[in-house]
């Protein structure tokens, strides 16, 4: 069991994504980088980031921080929510386009996230197997 | 009487929560008023002996106080009748008879949690609860059918008690959604819409006791609180001869606004969306009272458009609307005309729409004009078959003006009927039903042109002698123990009132007396040729799915630049496959609407309704490509799953 968002559950989420998904197949070989801004995480309602880029379907990285120079990165897309709501997106409870629906997630560049709702649904229920602490 | 005696009545609930306004001077349920949960309420109480008999609640002490709060005084029969043709005594005295099937002290109350304990201390002892029979009274309505979600209900009367409890969901890290009457969800939730619409647990936060309401007739505005309905607002304006853009009379007014804009037929020269609001009060997420008005917030009227716009729960709660009224003028007048070809009715509309005349103007259907002005649905069949057969009246232009452009609309119209005859048609439908099969009729279909002959010929008088029409004989068509209140009813001269109806929208509702409907159209540029492409989107899903569809209404905006149509898909909600069908012609009709340049379905104006329309309409959004498309068909699967799960 890992803490959601710790860096071992970075580090699993990778080794997860990396051998369990093809990036063809299940990754649709997308180019994109997105940034998660994680807003009220316990205890102490702090925020937290969840940054990961794929290129040709490679995940080239998978970053949790509290550290907001991530933003540095100028991910393609930016996704910002409160943290019961990534947990349940993480945790498989609900897709994050049902969240946009929902009017938990605020998005950006929701063109370019409209492309790649597939790989990024199959991404997030590769990493709901990981073993969590929420 | 057994609770599975009146199923096949209460699964077919539709939750319009007309009963929680007075719209025939029947005053209403007591019991409701009193303690303001559905529960207590004529919609209610049908829920509740649904969900008991098909095993959904567990019966507890609260159920005792909600069965026993009912004296079976009757006005919900007369109420609900009139639009629905149920009785909700009926389901009441199954509940009653139920409850003696009970073991004596077998109900236990429910334990009071860490959550309801503070709801309370908010709102006061009988304004917030966890019990599952109370809560149970708001599935179909709010709580998707078959959750397995822990809700809480809370009634707040002011916006400082609402901002307390968004900030207790915020503790609580719970989330939480208002409730105005009810009857967005009534509709939606039958649908794929069902779990974007509404919460998989937490607060609701029913508003129907914040009812403050003030006119100001000098200014020409109104100023209400989110339990406020169109009819109890349309009421208080027109004590003052002034009147409100509104919806159907059960809907709350600040709900709707905020949802969908309020677009009526009078839109045509009241106009949609911000046209008619000044300012709002509402709270944000954090707890936070804003106002429109507020000069440091991001811009409030700013909307992303098109596919990725949509979003079915509103981001915001308000709490107090100002809103613009509309002075009545002294001769305000309906006239109607009535086409067999939309093409034609378009044509004429279009060009009144473009000439600014008609203060309300719509082209209607004949399945509207038949289910609105009928008092039972199978007399509503019944004359939609013979409009339809004999008559050859498909659509009518239906205009309330002046008197000055009553007269050029009957200049411009080859054929046309007003106030007089609309009435007839109203007291003499039942008569009118039952000449199916008569000679007149044959005679008329045989006429070159059946409507010249009707509604302006030399048969006109023969017509509506033979309806024979009258408060009396159209109550002989509802049970024998309503008749008499019926025919006082009908004796009310607003009843037949075509104006009148128009503002106060109180008939509507009566397109769910057989089955349930799922709204479709939405918003589109005002030429010919784009409405009939849009109607063909809407027609061909239907078809394919087996889905009984119709067009509705279509009104234009803008002086006729822009149309909202409504067409709807009728169905049986309790049937499953028939359920599966119509989420599928959903989904086909938003992909045919998309690959169309400039239209926006309806859904996708959902939580926009305080939006400046310019910012969701304009420009012109191209019809997305085939590359888009097929994202947009990844898109449904991953929110609803594949086509099987529906």
């Amino acid at each position: 069991m890992v803490k959601y968002l710790s860096k071992e559950w970075a580090e699993l989420a990778k080794k997860k994504v990396l051998t369990e998904l093809d990036k063809a197949r299940d990754l649709k070989n997308m180019n994109t980088s997105l940034l998660n801004i994680i807003q009220n995480v316990p205890p102490d309602n702090k925020t937290m980031y969840f940054y990961i880029k794929f290129i040709e379907g490679n995940l080239e990285e998978l970053i949790t921080s509290s550290d907001e120079s991530i933003k540095q990165k100028n991910a393609e897309i930016t996704a910002t929510g409160d943290y019961t709501t990534f947990v349940q997106i993480s945790s498989g409870q609900m897709s994050s386009a049902m969240a946009l629906l929902k009017n938990r997630l605020k998005m950006t560049n929701k063109m370019k996230a409209l492309t790649i709702t597939k790989p990024i649904d199959t991404f997030n229920g590769c990493i709901k197997g990981i073993q969590t602490e929420y | 009487m057994n609770l599975s005696d009146v199923l096949e009545t209460t699964k077919k609930e539709p939750h319009c929560g007309l009963c929680k306004i007075d719209f025939l001077g029947t005053g209403v349920c007591s019991a409701g008023k009193k303690h303001g949960f559905v529960a207590y309420w004529p919609e209610g109480r049908m829920e509740l002996a649904r969900a008991l008999a098909e095993n959904e609640v567990e019966p507890s002490v609260a159920l005792l106080d909600v069965v026993n709060s009912c004296n079976l005084c009757g006005v919900c029969d007369r109420q609900c009748y009139f639009i629905t043709q149920r009785r909700p005594t009926k389901a009441q005295q199954a509940l009653k008879d139920y409850v003696t099937t009970l073991p004596p002290n077998s109900l236990k109350s429910t334990p009071e949690d860490e959550i309801v304990k503070d709801l309370r201390t908010i709102v006061g002892n009988n304004w917030a609860t966890n019990d599952p029979i109370i809560i149970a009274s708001y599935i179909r309505s709010i709580i998707k059918q078959k959750s397995l979600g822990k809700y809480y209900i809370v009634m707040p009367q002011t916006t400082e008690e609402i901002v307390a409890i968004v900030k207790l969901a915020n503790k609580y890290k719970i989330p939480y959604l208002p409730r105005g009457n009810g009857t967005f969800f009534g509709v939606a939730l039958q649908t794929l819409l069902a779990e974007p619409a509404t919460i998989e647990q937490g607060i609701i936060i029913d508003l129907w006791r914040m009812k403050d309401l003030h006119v100001d007739p000098e200014t020409i505005t109104a100023t209400i609180g989110p339990g406020v309905t169109s009819f109890e607002l349309q009421k208080a304006a027109h004590a003052h001869k002034l009147r409100a853009n509104v919806a159907e009379a059960e809907s709350c007014v600040c709900a709707n606004a905020q949802n969908l804009g309020i677009v009526t037929t009078w839109s045509n020269t009241y106009g949609w969306g911000t046209d008619n609001f000044i300012d709002a009060e509402y709270i944000d997420s954090t707890g936070t009272i804003q106002h429109l008005s507020d000069k440091d917030i991001p811009n409030p009227y700013a909307s992303e458009q098109g596919l990725l716009s949509l979003s079915l729960i509103p981001s915001v709660i308000i709490t107090k609307l100002t809103l613009k009224l509309h002075e009545i003028l002294d001769d305000e007048q309906a006239v109607f005309v009535p086409f067999t070809t939309l093409p034609e009715a378009l044509d004429l509309a279009h060009e009144l729409a473009k000439r600014n005349i008609g203060i309300s103007l719509a082209v209607l259907s004949r399945k509207y004009l038949t289910e609105f002005i009928s008092p039972t649905h199978e007399i509503a069949e019944d004359f939609n078959f013979i409009a339809e057969k004999y008559l050859k009246l498909n659509y009518v232009v239906d205009v309330i003006c002046d008197a000055q452009n009553k007269k050029i609309v009957e200049e411009l119209a080859e054929v046309s009927f007003d106030h007089a005859m609309l009435k007839s048609l109203i007291l003499g439908s039942s008569k009118l039903a039952s000449m199916k099969e008569s000679s007149l009729l044959k005679t008329i279909a045989e006429e070159e042109n059946p409507l010249k002959a009707v509604f302006g010929g030399p048969m006109r008088k023969h017509f509506e002698k033979g309806l024979a029409s009258s408060p009396q004989e159209l109550a002989k068509v509802f049970p024998e123990d309503l008749r008499d209140f019926f025919e006082k009813l009908y004796s009310k001269p607003e009843l037949t009132n075509p104006v009148w109806l128009h503002s106060f929208r109180i008939l509507p509702c009566r397109m769910e007396r057989k089955h349930m409907w799922m709204y479709r159209g939405g918003y589109m540029p005002g030429d010919k040729k784009t409405i009939l492409k849009v109607i063909d989107a809407l027609e061909k899903p239907a078809q394919t799915y087996n889905i009984d569809g119709a067009f509705g209404f279509l009104s234009y905006l803008e002086r006729g630049k822009l149309a909202h149509l409504e067409y709807d898909y009728y169905y049986d909600h309790t049937d499953p496959d028939a359920r599966k069908r119509v989420n599928k012609a959903i989904v086909e009709s938003w992909r045919r609407q998309f690959a169309i340049k400039g239209v926006t379905p309806l859904e996708f104006i959902c939580s926009k309704g305080l939006h400046r329309k310019e910012h969701i309409l304009y420009p012109f959004l191209p019809g997305l490509s085939e590359e888009e498309l097929e994202h947009f068909e990844e898109l449904i699967e991953t929110l609803f799953g594949g086509e099987d799960t529906w």
